[in-house]
């Protein structure tokens, strides 16, 4: 028995015992406060247990190795627990950027706040800047000690629950335009704020549009330099991305696949059976490549394009899968009209669920960019 | 060295040689008809992981070798049978090139094996089993046999055996050699009669797993292959002003191939890291589906010089269309996964 086998053990026997039992079922149907209510009490849970931020540096909390990570998702997947929604960009985004840009004084004012249940939110997409998100158009004008925000961000995942936002605005307009951006760290209790949300094809409302008018930021909450805030944003962008879709892929391949075998059973038809094992073979192959990148990426020896290939086949792999789930479940799968709050996409419900695989296969740097990035970065094409 | 490394210079090596017309003495010169075989035997005491880096490197090449039947597949069954005196020195003959066997196991599923029966006038070898690979040029051939007892066995038969018969049978890929194996009544001495080390139908089994592993190995090299050669031309051919690599459509599918390979190799590194039936199923089904995929694509992408006999994409796409089809389709692989979800 290695130390790993230990401690996936315990990792194992945390769940059993911690795990919330029928989760789903209570969390369907659920209002706002409910479901942020739920989300940090199991953020604090797993916090309590040292599984939180796993990824961190140990002086701030973490220090678990890539392969104990790796283990401790696996098991989360496995025993079906809740997702981290609310926390995410705070654990993964915001944190990033502070160890890789922030300064001491940034770094201790949030690091154990995110861990006390602080909520962040990502303030980078605009209305004119989609997949060509350096085209961003959001001023922010030198004011003394503090900046002056003016503009409009998009698709603001959870803005109404954040207490901060990750903001790109241009600071120097008459720069290239990926060379006059800076990253502020902005308070969302400041005036000049206005958060509406937007109700995506599912029927959810955790997208949102800000408003910022004259939104005073202090110039300390400027994180790395001045007008160098797009490199920062490449750089930490991607940090979190391999083990965040190894979590996601072994969701798919455990509840996931089972529900769709359970979906189609008994599996009498040949048709329905070679899919479901094209299906099985697609998920072994995708943890494969997750594992993989975690793993060169931790050893710096990742491809320039190795993150986008996973991106791009995990997210069409999940609309294909739950297509198929909601052509074999027919017309009852679309009577399903809700599904459980922090599910992400896995809940079973196929409809909703191929409805919100768009969700992936769009955001974070649609497909189509991810192919052109494929082409141009991994295999040399010319632009 | 890491085994990373270890398998970097192997393929490099593989690259230079494969890149003529090989001969079987340059095969068991390089040491690879040997490779898996043990030290004291002869070999080079490696694993079937480096065994595949050279499946992948042949299928890169295209290589017309006999790789497959010659050494993957007969070494693989000469390995699986327990020790004794004409066994091992077959084993040191073929790596050192003093002889060349094959393995009369046929590459389409589901084949009976040969019949091996006692009569009055001693023991005797009955079957006929098609699409073997390898077998012309081999001396000696490992038939996959049962006993009177019902019990899978392996009988070692000279290929010029009265009663043998070898056909060569045509296939469109000019880089394999198949052929239909008939024994009529072979004469079989006791001692050519080999036991299956372990469980046979399990070690019968596991050959058939390594083959199809072996050929999944060759299809990411195809398919790695026929994707390189489509970036290359995409660079420099040029229409419309541009070269065609810069077309989003071009690109794109490209990305698509790229993106395929990368699963694929994640598969068959897995099989060959723990080899059994699952694993074995999954890496042949997918890597042999992605090979025809590529394959064809890259034909599509090259255009009209594509199309063409001189341009050669056809060998790579017929070789990629005979490998999913030998040792069981994706489908067949396909349907034995799904027998785990009843």
């Amino acid at each position: 028995v290695t130390d790993l086998d230990e401690f996936r053990a315990a990792v194992r026997s945390w769940c059993a015992a911690h795990v919330p039992k029928d989760w789903r079922a209570a969390q369907t149907g659920v209002s706002d406060d409910e479901f942020v209510s739920f989300q940090k009490s199991w953020f604090a849970e797993l916090h309590s247990a040292g599984y939180a931020v796993p990824h961190w540096p140990a002086e701030w909390g973490g220090g678990m190795s890539v392969p104990q990570q790796i283990a401790l998702y696996q098991e989360l997947a496995a025993h079906d627990a809740p997702r981290l929604v609310l926390a995410f960009v705070g654990i993964h985004h915001a944190a990033s950027t502070l160890f890789a840009a922030g300064t001491d004084a940034q770094r201790q004012r949030h690091l154990p706040a995110i861990l006390d249940g602080e909520i962040w939110v990502q303030g980078f997409s605009e209305p004119e800047a989609g997949s060509d998100l350096a085209a961003l158009r959001t001023t922010a004008r030198a004011d003394g000690e503090n900046f002056v925000v003016n503009g409009q961000k998009l698709w603001a995942s959870g803005a109404m629950h954040a207490d901060w936002c990750l903001l790109l605005a241009r600071t120097d307009p008459d720069a290239p335009k990926r060379h006059g951006i800076s990253y502020f760290l902005m308070d969302m209790t400041t005036p000049g704020i206005d958060v509406r949300t937007i109700r995506n094809a599912v029927g959810e409302s955790h997208f949102c549009e800000v408003f910022l008018n004259d939104v005073v930021v202090p110039a300390a909450n400027l994180i790395g330099p001045v007008n160098e805030g797009w490199q920062v944003a490449q750089a930490t962008l991607g940090a979190e991305r391999g083990m965040t879709m190894l979590e996601l892929a072994e969701r798919l391949s455990n509840a996931g696949f089972r529900w769709l075998v359970a979906e189609c059973s008994p599996v009498h038809d040949a048709l329905v059976a070679d899919r479901l094992a094209q299906f099985e073979i697609e998920l072994t192959g995708l943890r494969g490549l997750c594992r993989d990148l975690v793993e060169r990426s931790e050893a710096r020896q990742a491809g320039p394009a190795d993150a986008s290939i996973v991106k791009l086949y995990y997210s069409e792999l999940l609309q294909r899968m739950t297509g198929f789930g909601a052509e074999v479940g027919g017309l009852a799968a679309h009577t399903v009209l809700t599904k459980p709050a922090s599910s992400g996409w896995e809940s079973g419900n196929w409809m909703l669920d191929f409805i919100g695989s768009w969700e992936w296969t769009i955001p974070g740097g649609a497909s189509e960019i991810q192919r052109t990035i494929i082409g141009e970065r991994g295999l040399g094409l010319p632009r | 060295m890491s085994l990373s490394e270890l398998h970097d210079e192997l393929r490099s090596v593989a690259a230079d040689l494969l890149a003529k017309d090989v001969e079987w003495a340059l095969l068991v010169q390089a040491g690879w008809v040997g490779l898996d075989v043990p030290e004291e035997l002869g070999g080079a005491g490696a694993t079937f992981a480096e065994v595949a880096v050279i499946c992948e490197e042949i299928g890169r090449a295209a290589a017309p070798t006999a790789y497959l039947g010659g050494a993957v597949l007969s070494i693989g069954a000469l390995l699986s049978v327990q020790s004794n005196e004409f066994r091992d020195q077959l084993i040191r003959d073929v790596t050192a090139g003093n002889t060349r066997v094959a393995l009369g196991l046929s590459a389409e599923r589901a084949q009976p094996n040969f019949e091996l029966a006692t009569t009055r006038r001693g023991c005797r070898i009955h079957g006929h089993v098609t699409f073997v690979p390898d077998a012309a040029a081999a001396q000696q051939l490992l038939l996959p046999a049962t006993d009177p007892d019902r019990v899978p066995v392996l009988v070692d038969v000279a290929s010029d055996a009265v009663g043998l018969s070898i056909d060569n049978q045509p296939v469109l890929d000019e880089t394999r050699q198949l052929s239909t194996v008939t024994a009529e009544g072979v004469e079989v001495d006791g001692a050519a009669v080999w036991r299956f080390d372990g469980d046979p139908q399990a070690r019968l089994r596991g050959l058939i797993d390594r083959g199809a592993v072996a050929v999944a190995y060759d299809s990411l090299g195809v398919a790695q292959a026929m994707l390189d050669a489509t970036v290359s031309y995409a660079r420099v051919r040029r229409q419309f002003g541009q070269p065609i690599g810069a077309f989003q459509a071009v690109k794109h599918a490209c990305a698509d191939m790229l993106v395929r390979i990368s699963v694929a190799r994640q598969l068959v590194t897995s099989a060959v890291n723990e080899l059994n039936e699952v694993t074995a199923a999954m890496a042949k089904a997918y890597a042999c589906d992605t090979a025809v995929e590529v394959a064809g694509k890259a034909m599509q992408l090259h255009g009209g010089i594509g199309y063409t006999w001189e341009g050669g994409l056809h060998v790579y796409l017929k070789r990629a269309a005979l490998n999913r089809a030998l040792f069981g389709s994706p489908a067949v692989h396909r349907a034995l996964l799904a027998r785990r979800y009843r």
